[in-house]
Parts: C-alpha cells; sequence; structure tokens
C-alpha cells in the first residue's frame, strides 16, 4: 500500500508541484520559443545540407553572374573558412565542382544536382504560399529545412498536384525536371529612373531581415511601379496606387519588369471593406497577397476583376458583411474585404 | 520512329514551359477573368430573367432581421433553446416505453429462455446480462433523443436558418481561430459528438474543419446530459434548500456545459495557434436564399443518414463493450473479480484526482457510449462495496427509479460533494466514445488527429479534477 502515501501529502504542495509541472512543460513544448524548438534549431547541419546549400549558392552567384570564392562561400554558409576549403575539397573530390585558382565553378553534375535542389526548393516555397498558412517571411526557412530530407519523387507529385508551377512565389522561375531555366530578366529598382513604369517580378528572400520589411511594406510580385522621383539616398514610387520609397539597398533586393502599354495606377484602389450596407462597386481585382484555396473560392463565388458586388447585410456581431454577387450572398470577413480593389459606381 | 515522338514531346513541353514563363504570374487569373466574361457575355444573350428582384426582396427583409444587431442572438438563442426544450421533453417518454420493454420485460423473458433450454450460465451472462443489455441501454437512451433533435435541426437547415447563425457568430469564433459554421457542428455536437463530427464537413477550410473535429468533444452529448442531471441533483441540488433544489442543479448542469462551450474556443484559440498553424485556411459564408423545407425528405435523410447512422454504430460498438463488462464483473482470480482488482489498484491513483477507481474503470470499459456510464458505475459500486439486494447480480447493468436510492447506492461507496462534483469535469472532459472516435478517424483519415482528440481532452479533465481537488482540500472545503 505504499502508494497511498500520495495521499497524505500537503494540498498546498501538490498544488504547487502541478503548477510546477506544467510550467516545465509549457517551457519545454512552448512552439518558437520553447526548449524542443530550440533544440531542434540548434542542431548542427550535417554534411548533406551543407553541401546542397553550397551548390545552390554557387548556382546562384553564376546565375547572377557574381563571382564566387571560398570566403564568400563560408560568409554565406556561416561556416569558417577551414570548414569551407574542407567542403570544396568534398565538392572537388565528387566531381561536383572546378577549381581555378581562387575562383570556384560548378561542374555539369554540379550544375544539375545545384537545379534539382533548386527545383525541390522552390516547389515547396510555392506549395506553403499557396496551400498552407506559414507566415511569408517563414516560406524560405521552411523550404530550407525540407529540402534536404524529401525525395524528388515525392515532390514531383506534390508539383503535379498544383499543377506544375513554373514561379514560387517570389516571382523566381522553377527549373524544370530536366534542369532548363530562363534567363534572367528585368533589371533590379534601384537602376529605374523617374517616370518609368514597371512590374515586381521578384523579392530577393534573402537575408530574411530585408525581406521581412519588403514584405511589411505590402510588396510582392505581381505589383505595378511607377517611379516618382530617384535622389541620392532615396527612391520614391507609387506601388499599386501606395506611396512608398526605399534606399538603393532595399531597392536593389527587388527585380523588376519594365512595362510600357498601360496607363500608370497613380490613385489608390478603394478596399471592398469600405463598402457600406447598400452601396454597390466593380471589383478592380484581388491582391496578391490573397493566395492559394481563399484566392480560388473568391473566385469561385465570382470576385472576379470587371463584376459587380453590393454590400446588402451585416452579421449581427459586426465582422462579416455579405455581399450580393452574381446572384447570391456570400459573407466575406473584413480581413479578406481588405484585400480586395473595387471602383465605385458614379 | 519512337524516338522522334519522343523527341517531338520533349520539344513540345519544353516550349510549353517557356511560354509559361514568359506569360508570367498572373497567367491564371486571368484565365479565370476571361471564363467570367465569356459566360456572362452567353448569359446576357440567352437568359431573360422575370420577376428575380421581388423574390430576393424577402430574403433580404427576413436577413436584415435575423441578422440585426439587437434581435439576432436572441433569435437565434431562443431557437436553440426551443429545439433543446423540444428534444428533452418529447424524448422522456418514448425513452421510458423503450426502457421499459427491452430492459424490463424482454430481459428477463430473455433469461428465462435461456435458463430453459439449459444455456450455460456464463454463456447466458455473454450475450444476455452483457451484450444485448448494452444494446439494450444504447438504443433506450440514444433513440429517441436522436430521432427528435436530428430532423429538427435538419429542418432549420433546410429552411436556411442555419447559415445565418454561422454568419452571426463567426466574429466570436473567427477570434478563436475558428470558422463561423463551428457554431452548428457544436449545436451539433450537443445532439451527439459522432454527427457533429460529420456535420464538420460543411466546413471547407481544412484547418478550421480539423478544429471543429477535434473540440466536438466539448459540447456535452445527448450521452451525458442524463449522468450530469443526475449528479447535480444528488450532490449540488441537496445543499439547497428544497425549494431551490431544481433550480441550483439545473444551473450547474447548464454551468458544465457553458464551461464546455468555453472550454471549446480556447482549445479552437490554443490549436490555431500551436498546432495547426501552418494548416491552409480559407473563409467565406454562402448564404443561400430561404426556401420552404421539405419536410418528408428531411424526415428521412435525417433518421436514416443521421440517426440510424450513428446508432447503428453504437450499437455495432455497444455489444463487445457489454460483453467485458460482464467479464470483468464475473472473471475472478481468486477471492476478487477482475474488476475489483482494477478498482483496488486504482483507487489511490484515482483518489488523486478527486476520482475513484469505479469511475475510471466505468469510463474505460463503458466507452462505446456515455449513456451506459451511470448503469455501470452502478453496477461497479454494489460489486465492490458487496453491497446485497441491489441491482440485477454482478455483470448486470442497472439503474434505480428513485434518484435517492442512487444517492444511497452512491454514499455507501464513499461518494462525497467532491466526487460528485469532479464526475461532472470528468464527464465533460474525457475521451470521446468509441463511435466518436471511430467516426473522426473516418473523417479526417488521420491517425495522428484522432490520436489528439481522444488524448487531448483527457489529458485536460484529469489536470482539471487534479487542481479542483487539491484547490478544495487545501481550502478544507
Amino acid at each position: 500500500m505504499n502508494t497511498l502515501f500520495i495521499l497524505s501529502i500537503q494540498p498546498g504542495l501538490l498544488l504547487l508541484s502541478g503548477l510546477i509541472i506544467i510550467a516545465i512543460l509549457a517551457w519545454i513544448l512552448w512552439p518558437q520559443k520553447g526548449g524542443l524548438a530550440r533544440f531542434s534549431r540548434m542542431k548542427a547541419r550535417s554534411q548533406r545540407e551543407l553541401l546542397e546549400d553550397s551548390l545552390k549558392y554557387m548556382f546562384d552567384c553564376e546565375y547572377r553572374k557574381a563571382p564566387c570564392d571560398m570566403h564568400s562561400i563560408a560568409g554565406n554558409l556561416d561556416i569558417s573558412v577551414d570548414r569551407a576549403s574542407l567542403l570544396l575539397e568534398h565538392l572537388f573530390s565528387k566531381e561536383l565542382i572546378t577549381l581555378d585558382d581562387q575562383a570556384v565553378s560548378l561542374s555539369d553534375t554540379g550544375r544539375s544536382y545545384a537545379l534539382r535542389v533548386i527545383r525541390v526548393h522552390r516547389i515547396w516555397e510555392r506549395y506553403f504560399a499557396d496551400e498552407t498558412s506559414i507566415d511569408q517571411a517563414d516560406w524560405h526557412n521552411e523550404a530550407c529545412r525540407i529540402e534536404h530530407n524529401v525525395t524528388m519523387e515525392d515532390t514531383e507529385k506534390l508539383a503535379a498536384q498544383m499543377g506544375h508551377p513554373v514561379f514560387d512565389p517570389h516571382g523566381d522561375p522553377i527549373p524544370t525536371a530536366e534542369g532548363t531555366l530562363p534567363e534572367p530578366t528585368g533589371v533590379t529598382l534601384n537602376h529605374l529612373k523617374e517616370g518609368q513604369l514597371g512590374r515586381v517580378t521578384h523579392m530577393e528572400d534573402e537575408p530574411k531581415s530585408i525581406y521581412e520589411q519588403l514584405v511589411v511594406l505590402g510588396l510582392y510580385p505581381g505589383m505595378q511601379i511607377y517611379i516618382t522621383d530617384v535622389a541620392e539616398n532615396k527612391i520614391s514610387f507609387v506601388a499599386d496606387g501606395d506611396e512608398c520609397s526605399l534606399t538603393p539597398l532595399f531597392a536593389a533586393h527587388i527585380t523588376v519588369e519594365l512595362v510600357s502599354a498601360k496607363e500608370p495606377v497613380v490613385s489608390k484602389n478603394e478596399l471592398l471593406s469600405s463598402l457600406q450596407v447598400g452601396e454597390e462597386a466593380e471589383v478592380v481585382a484581388i491582391s496578391p497577397n490573397c493566395r492559394g484555396q481563399q484566392r480560388r473560392r473568391l473566385m469561385d463565388m465570382g470576385i472576379v476583376p470587371g463584376s459587380l458586388v453590393s454590400a446588402v447585410i451585416k452579421s449581427a456581431s459586426g465582422d462579416p458583411v455579405g455581399y450580393r454577387v452574381l446572384g447570391t450572398t456570400v459573407g466575406i470577413r473584413s480581413r479578406e474585404a481588405d484585400l480586395i480593389f473595387i471602383n465605385r459606381k458614379k | 520512329m519512337d524516338k522522334t515522338t519522343h523527341h517531338n514531346r520533349e520539344e513540345i513541353l519544353t516550349a510549353a514551359n517557356t511560354a509559361r514563363w514568359e506569360l508570367g504570374l498572373d497567367f491564371h487569373d486571368t484565365v479565370i477573368e476571361s471564363i467570367y466574361s465569356d459566360a456572362s457575355q452567353i448569359a446576357r444573350k440567352t437568359v431573360k430573367l422575370k420577376g428575380d428582384k421581388e423574390a430576393y426582396a424577402t430574403d433580404i427583409t427576413i436577413d436584415k432581421i435575423v441578422t440585426s444587431r439587437w434581435l439576432g442572438f436572441p433569435l437565434m438563442f431562443l431557437l436553440l433553446a426551443l429545439v433543446f426544450w423540444l428534444t428533452i421533453a418529447g424524448a422522456n417518454y418514448p425513452s421510458g416505453l423503450l426502457s421499459s420493454v427491452l430492459i424490463d420485460y424482454l430481459h428477463p423473458l430473455l433469461k428465462q429462455a435461456a435458463t430453459f433450454i439449459h444455456m450455460p450460465w456464463w454463456m447466458s451472462g455473454i450475450l444476455i446480462d452483457g451484450a444485448y443489455m448494452a444494446a439494450a441501454w444504447v438504443i433506450a437512451v440514444m433513440l429517441p433523443p436522436m430521432a427528435i433533435f436530428f430532423p429538427l435541426f435538419t429542418l432549420l437547415e433546410d429552411l436556411g436558418y442555419l447559415p445565418r447563425v454561422a454568419f452571426n457568430m463567426d466574429n466570436l469564433f473567427r477570434k478563436a481561430g475558428a470558422h463561423g459554421k463551428q457554431a452548428l457542428t457544436m449545436s451539433m455536437g450537443f445532439g451527439c459528438n459522432a454527427a457533429g463530427v460529420v456535420a464538420a464537413r460543411v466546413i471547407d477550410s481544412p484547418r478550421e474543419r480539423l478544429i471543429a473535429i477535434i473540440t466536438n468533444n466539448f459540447s456535452l452529448c445527448n450521452g451525458r446530459w442524463p449522468t450530469q442531471i443526475l449528479i447535480a441533483t444528488i450532490f449540488i441540488g441537496s445543499m439547497a434548500s428544497p425549494q431551490l433544489a431544481g433550480v441550483v442543479s439545473a444551473g450547474a448542469v447548464v454551468g458544465i456545459a457553458v464551461l464546455g462551450i468555453f472550454f471549446s474556443l480556447v482549445v479552437s484559440w490554443g490549436l490555431s495557434k500551436t498546432v495547426l498553424r501552418g494548416e491552409a485556411s480559407a473563409f467565406t459564408l454562402e448564404l443561400p436564399p430561404y426556401r420552404p423545407p421539405r419536410i418528408w425528405q428531411t424526415l428521412y435523410t435525417s433518421l436514416i443518414d443521421r440517426t440510424i447512422f450513428v446508432l447503428w454504430r453504437a450499437i455495432i460498438f455497444a455489444v463487445p463493450a457489454g460483453i467485458v463488462i460482464w467479464l470483468v464483473a464475473n472473471v475472478h482470480i481468486g477471492d476478487l473479480s477482475l474488476a475489483e482488482y482494477f478498482i483496488n489498484w486504482s483507487d489511490p491513483f484515482a483518489l488523486f484526482f478527486g476520482l475513484n477507481g469505479v469511475i475510471l474503470l466505468a469510463y474505460i470499459i463503458a466507452i462505446p457510449a456515455n449513456e451506459i456510464v451511470i448503469p455501470t458505475i452502478l453496477m461497479l459500486t454494489v460489486l465492490s462495496s458487496k453491497m446485497a439486494g441491489v441491482g440485477g447480480g454482478s455483470g448486470v447493468m442497472f439503474e434505480l427509479d428513485s434518484t435517492a436510492d442512487i444517492a444511497g447506492v452512491l454514499q455507501t461507496g464513499g461518494w462525497t460533494l467532491l466526487t460528485g462534483l469532479n464526475l461532472m469535469l470528468f464527464s465533460l472532459l474525457h475521451n470521446p466514445c468509441s463511435t466518436t472516435i471511430y467516426t473522426i478517424y473516418k473523417e479526417t483519415k488521420s491517425l495522428k488527429w484522432t490520436m489528439v482528440s481522444t488524448f487531448l481532452p483527457i489529458v485536460l479533465g484529469f489536470v482539471i479534477c487534479f487542481f479542483t481537488t487539491q484547490l478544495w482540500q487545501f481550502f478544507g472545503w
């Protein structure tokens, strides 16, 4: 009967130990900040991860026609130069790279290996953007984590499910399974002149700190940009009607394709959420920040550019508002209505 | 020949890829846009409208009332209360009738028949006292309320009112990271959790649907209401003066149900912020036009698709459980039955949480249906405290007609006010019944989420009971 001793412990003491156990469990299991999450992040990168990351980096240099040597590799992978030299030796022995004095370049085998990794990475990024609710700033890191652990077959299945996407959510082309990739086009935003009109095709997702700030500013691939002023340390532009300015350093992270035909959108579009009950408007666009299932649902309901919507009822608690579109009433939350641009009927 | 076709194919694919790269990012949107504009052009040419505006005008008038700021919620509570009241009041008589036929009349008759054909005692025990009894009990308590609740609920759905409830409640559920339609699956869960889990199909967003499925168990289902009412009457109502006893115990039961809603929202919020954070989520809510309900079709579908479907699943699980219940009470090792061994062994552990071994064993072996928990508890209490002359013998579940008699049995079994309170909490916060667990697996096709739905509430139940008990003892109530 020695199990009964537990009943003779003071209730206060038991209460306290119960609270302590809960606190310890919370400390270990808390998402992102907990011990377990920290531990799994701290785990050293395996040899395979290092190898694949370095190939990816070298390919990136080649694609952007930037020089690449041992020091820049060490810097990019955040490892010591000694470790980087060991890594290069390993890559060389596997005939993945060729060495020419200081310059490092990919061999054909190395290039196709790198393209495979990039394909996996970008397909998963596309998947995270369209089919999950993972934060925009975390797509890249999640894809970096996953690209070394999935098989090519699983990724191809995923690509087939999504209808073989050709662009990742940052606007980068996804290499084909055979390893072809189009030539880079467009110029970075800091090279544009006053009065020029362009469309964002790519936002560099590394380093994360800069990318996060660009996301916070509401910039995204597909957005129309009209340059209003170029100064020494500031580039001002109108992005989908919003005034915006960036330092050249930040602007260099955005690639733009020049557009000539369209009229620049200078005035800001109104949002569907601003429509009062009884008013009618025409849908102009759905923001690209509304992605995946949500976007498809809205389009299925008839929210497409050119269709007429009118706000008809407000829910008792105020938030979803019922909109009449194509003869049906659809409840849309204000969070999503903020992503739909409208043009009020005069 | 083959080689050239293969080569051609490669060439075409490459060309297609290059073209897609040149088309850019908005290509899909442009396609959808052009489909819509083509469709509307065709419609304009071919479809003639006649009096459409009028029909819609009535809808909008009704909508303005049921979603109005001041009338929306009172109307909703009134309608739901009416549905519950009709269910409880209407199920009383048929339940009593079924129970007197199946349990009081047919059971002794079957036993006599078994004796007549010289069936061995253990076989009649397993088949009649175990399997038959459990199935009969499940039918008697489950069938009438479900046969009333589901058609009523389906009628409201058919009428077009339920989407408006979801529309009104969405604000609250959005803050909990859930979908407004969870208000509907929750209400459905008050009838039966298995049906509530199936009803979560109406939620088209994957994350919100999983949340609705996992938290459905926090809706106090129709099998748990009688337990709550009985225990509240015995332990909580008796503390108040006789005039107030009814009100106080009813208040306690409603309090538990509200606590369930509270847990449902808190757990939804927690899930959406942690394990389900990355799941896809999308919100749109269609508000279909009102239409006169198709009464016969509603009756048919709700009786066949929901009532019979759920009942059949419950019976399938109840039969083996009935056998297990009979066996644990009748298989002896030495002087004691298996049940007594387990009760004695688990008592210290259970007392730690303010429960007892009988309750733990009852919740394990009565997993197929919450309806048979109280009869099992009564049988096990009589068995383990060696009471004579109460009930139908070891392994035979029973219920007593008077609440005072049940109170007597439980008090002899060592129950206190704290045990009663903890049972009420544990009845709210424990694993779903096996029918619901199986349904969750069928709906999610995932062992992981089935396990989460099963063990999350039970862990929560133990934690809540532990703190209730320790606080109770700390303050020396």
